[in-house]
This record gives structure tokens, sequence and C-alpha cells, in this order.
């Protein structure tokens, strides 16, 4: 009970010394003298400049290497014979509604030679036993690991002891992925200098306006990064639900560390430093099921963004030496710009902006600057979506994506980080989950 | 009160509703997980990894 209340008490006396450090701005900057309020209307028109700058920089320089990406990404077809064999890591945890339909698909795959490793984390559900049911009922081998708690981390490097092949797949138990997925991603390994294949996720569940916002904030706001660092071949989260590891990389890197919570983000970044390069195939697609309730998406997003936050800790020096390794230090850079700075920027300059339109009667330039930000998320979304040739239906959705979506989110992206930042403590809490339907059901 | 003062309403108040929305709910989860009981110690401190036979049941 006193634990709990410690850790209730940290972010609520956050909030109000947020709150209380805003009305108190508005306060002074009502009271201040003349020449403070013109400084301030400066102060205003220069931040509504940089701040666009910025985010026509961000979203011209992606969508640039987004498209190069696009337009060089025909990798050819491969025969049965070329294909090496690949074993698949799938960690459970809770998952017992929805692990059938993951191995279900992984039995679908269009690929010749291949095993699927299954390690149970301790679930208190029927994870294992759904899990067994696959055991020995088709011609692809699916063998079935338990053990006692200890995280995704050590699930899937206890799976990756267990596999036998040279190349490693690991997906999310709460997945699916499409037929085609393997045989596109291996491909990229005939490179021998990359270390992993970053896949694309896509969400499954369209079923409601939340879930429709993320498959659109997968496609424009995940994938559309993620599709331009890969034509630099240095992406840098191989996301949990699609990705593919070549073995001599992860030995050589220690595989998967178990001190930060986004275990993901941690090991690429460990990977950059070793000097794999990480390709992205936005053909291998995974199914991924989004939180369909408003607390369990925040609760994605504060997890998310504490857990890059942490792997991001354990590389500080980084930040303040670009060479000898620029790539680490430009993906590092990136990755604290995209979960940290940016949210914590947008929160801020929305409030300031919208206080200062009040206060100064300014609210026409502030009209203006967000009907533009209106009109770049727009454009970003229609084209991401036609090279992702995804539901058009999706791209109206940008103005919610904007007016509302991004900026709910980022207020919990920044407290996470402020939270990280002072090293509040953090607990691990399961998404409740509803049986996934399958790929096609879902689009 | 012509067109662009509405915009310029809707605007405002939305972003300023977003943001209070955005904190009460990151304090609502906060509350929530500070609800839940700790994630209990099943295997009373025993460490333990097999592999599942088959026909073994789950």
């Amino acid at each position: 009970m006193t634990a709990s209340r410690g850790r209730s008490l940290g972010p609520l006396l956050l909030v109000l010394l947020v709150t209380g450090l805003t009305v108190g701005g508005i306060y002074w900057a009502v009271n201040s003298p003349d020449q403070v309020r013109v400084f301030l209307v400066r102060l205003v028109l220069i931040s509504l400049v940089l701040f666009l700058g910025i985010l026509l920089i961000r979203y011209f320089t992606l969508l640039w290497f987004g498209f190069m990406q696009h337009t060089e990404r025909d990798i050819g077809e491969r025969s049965d014979a070329e294909l090496p064999p690949v074993s698949i890591i799938v960690p459970a945890f809770n998952e017992g509604a929805v692990i059938g339909a993951a191995i279900e698909s992984l039995l679908a795959l269009d690929y010749p030679t291949y095993e699927i490793v299954v390690v149970d984390d301790g679930s208190r559900d029927d994870t294992l036993a759904s899990a067994a049911r696959w055991e020995g009922r088709g011609d692809v081998p699916v063998r079935v690991f338990t053990r006692s708690n200890a995280g995704k981390a050590t699930a899937l490097n206890l799976g990756i002891a267990n596999a036998k092949y040279p190349f490693l797949f690991c997906m999310d138990s709460d997945s699916t992925v499409e037929p085609d997925c393997l045989r596109r991603a291996v491909v990229h390994m005939e490179d021998e200098t990359v270390g992993a294949v970053a896949g694309n996720v896509k969400v499954v569940n369209r079923d409601s306006l939340l879930t429709r916002l993320q498959a659109l904030e997968y496609i424009e706001g995940l994938n559309m990064p993620r599709r331009a660092q890969g034509f630099l071949a240095a992406v840098n989260i191989v996301p949990g639900p699609v990705g593919l590891f070549r073995r001599e990389a992860l030995e050589d890197v220690g595989f998967y560390d178990t001190d930060t919570f986004a275990e993901d983000a941690d090991l690429t970044l460990k990977l950059i430093t070793a000097g794999w390069k990480i390709a992205y195939e936005d053909q291998a697609i995974a199914w991924t099921q989004a939180p369909d309730r408003w607390l369990d998406l925040i609760q994605q997003r504060y997890r998310w963004t504490r857990g890059i936050l942490q792997a991001l800790r354990k590389r500080k020096r980084t930040f303040l030496k670009p060479f000898p390794d620029f790539p680490l230090w430009l993906s590092a850079l990136e990755m604290g710009f995209e979960a940290v700075v940016w949210p914590m920027m947008n929160v801020f300059a929305h409030l300031f902006f919208a206080i200062v339109a009040l206060l100064f009667g300014m609210g026409e330039l502030l009209l203006y600057w967000w009907l533009l930000l209106t009109l770049l998320d727009l454009a970003a979304a229609l084209v991401t979506v036609s090279m992702e040739e995804e539901e058009i239906s999706l791209v109206p959705l940008a103005v919610i994506y904007r007016f509302f979506f991004i900026l709910f989110l980022d207020v919990t992206k920044a407290f996470a980080a402020i939270e990280e930042l002072f090293r509040f403590g953090m607990g691990w809490e399961k998404l409740g989950r509803t049986p996934v339907l399958h790929a096609e059901e879902g689009v | 009160m012509n067109i662009l003062d509405i915009l310029i309403t809707i605007i405002v108040v939305t972003i300023l509703v977003t943001i209070v929305l955005g904190v009460v709910t990151y304090v609502a989860y906060k509350l929530r997980l500070a609800r839940r009981p700790a994630a209990r110690d099943d295997e009373g401190g025993t460490w333990y990894f097999e592999r599942h036979e088959p026909g073994a049941g789950g």
C-alpha cells in the first residue's frame, strides 16, 4: 500500500508542478510591463516560424528518403533452393487468446525450411496449452518451451539458444504475418553486412476510431521514418512484431539485454554500435492488434517512451561524440528526437501558442499556423498511404490526427520522459487482449 | 462573430481541452497502476525452464 502510494505520488506532484508553472507563466505574462509583452509577441512569432520550419524539414527529409526507398525496393524473387533455413522465435506472456492465430499464420508461411520455437514466459492463462496444440500437427516443427516469468528479453534469448538455424525471425505472439513475410525479409541478408531486417507493422483491428487513428499513425508516424532510415540501411528500431536477425550478429552483440523496457530499440542500437547495417523491408508485413482502450494506449506509449529513453541512457556518451560511430550517433539522435524532443516540443508549442493567442489577440496567426500543420499532415498521410497501397479512407483522419490524437499522446510521452529523467519507479503491466482477427478480416 | 473567429475559438479550445484530457488520462493511468496489486511471485522463487512434451497437456 505504501509502495503504491509512493508510485502515484511522484507523477501527481509532477502534474501539479507543470500546472503551477503554466498558470504562473500566464499570470506573469498578463501582468508584465509593455516592453515584456512586446518581447513575448516577437518570441511567439519567431517560435511559430521555427516550429513550422523544423516540421517542414522533418517531413520533407523523411518523405524524400522514404520515396527513394520505395522506388528502389524491388529486390526480386528467389527460388526455394536459394532461401536459407530460419528459426522463428515467439515469446509469449498471457497471450492465450491470440497466440493460436500467430502460430497459424506462421504455419501458413510460403517458405521452404523453418522451425517455430515458442517460449511461454510463465503465463498465468492458457498460453502454454494454446501453443502446445500446434506441436506435431504439420510438416513444420513447432517446439514449445515454458519457463518461470522473467520478461520478454530473457524469453527471446532462451528461444534463440534453443533454435538451430543461422537466421532468427523474432515476432510478438499478439501478431500475425503475411505468407510472403519471411521470403521478402530474408533476401536482404544476402548482403553480409546486414545484421537485421525490420519489417512493416500494420494495425489489424480497425473497427473503431481509436484503432483506425493508430492504423494511420503506424503508416505515417512509425513506418514513414523507418522507411526513410531503411534507404540508408540504418533503421534504429527493429520492431518486436517483425524482425529478422543474423545469428552471427546477435552473438556479436551478446543477444538481448534485460535492463530496458524497449528491448527491440536497445538491441538495434547495439547492432548499429557493432557496425551492422539494419535494413527495412516494407513487404515483410506483420499485423498487430492495437490497444482499443484509451488507458491501454496510454500505457503502451508510456512504456515505449521510457524504454527508448532507457536504451538511450545506456549510450548517453554517444550524443557528445559523433565520431567514430557516426551511424550510431545519428540513430541515437534521431531516436531521441522522435521519442522525446518532438513530443515535448509539440505539447509546449501548442500550449504556448494557444495561451498567447488568447492573451495577445494573435488568434488569426494561430489559425493559419494550425492550417499549415494540418495540410502538411494530410499531404504526408496521402503520400505514405499511397506508398503502402493502404486504405485511402484513412487519409481524412489526418485532420483528427493533428487536431487531437498526436497532441493527446504527446502529453503522456512528455510526462514519461520527465519521469525517466528523474528515474521514477516503473512496473510492468500487461495490455488487455481480445482475440485477434486474421489479417484478411482486418482490412 | 465571423467565421474566422469561430474557427480560432474551436482551435484554441480544442488544443487546451486536448492537453487537459491528456493530463487527466495520464493521471488516471498512474492511479490505475497504483491500485493494481504488485505482480505475484507465482514460482515462490524457484526457476524453471523446460520443453513442453507433446501430448502432456498444458
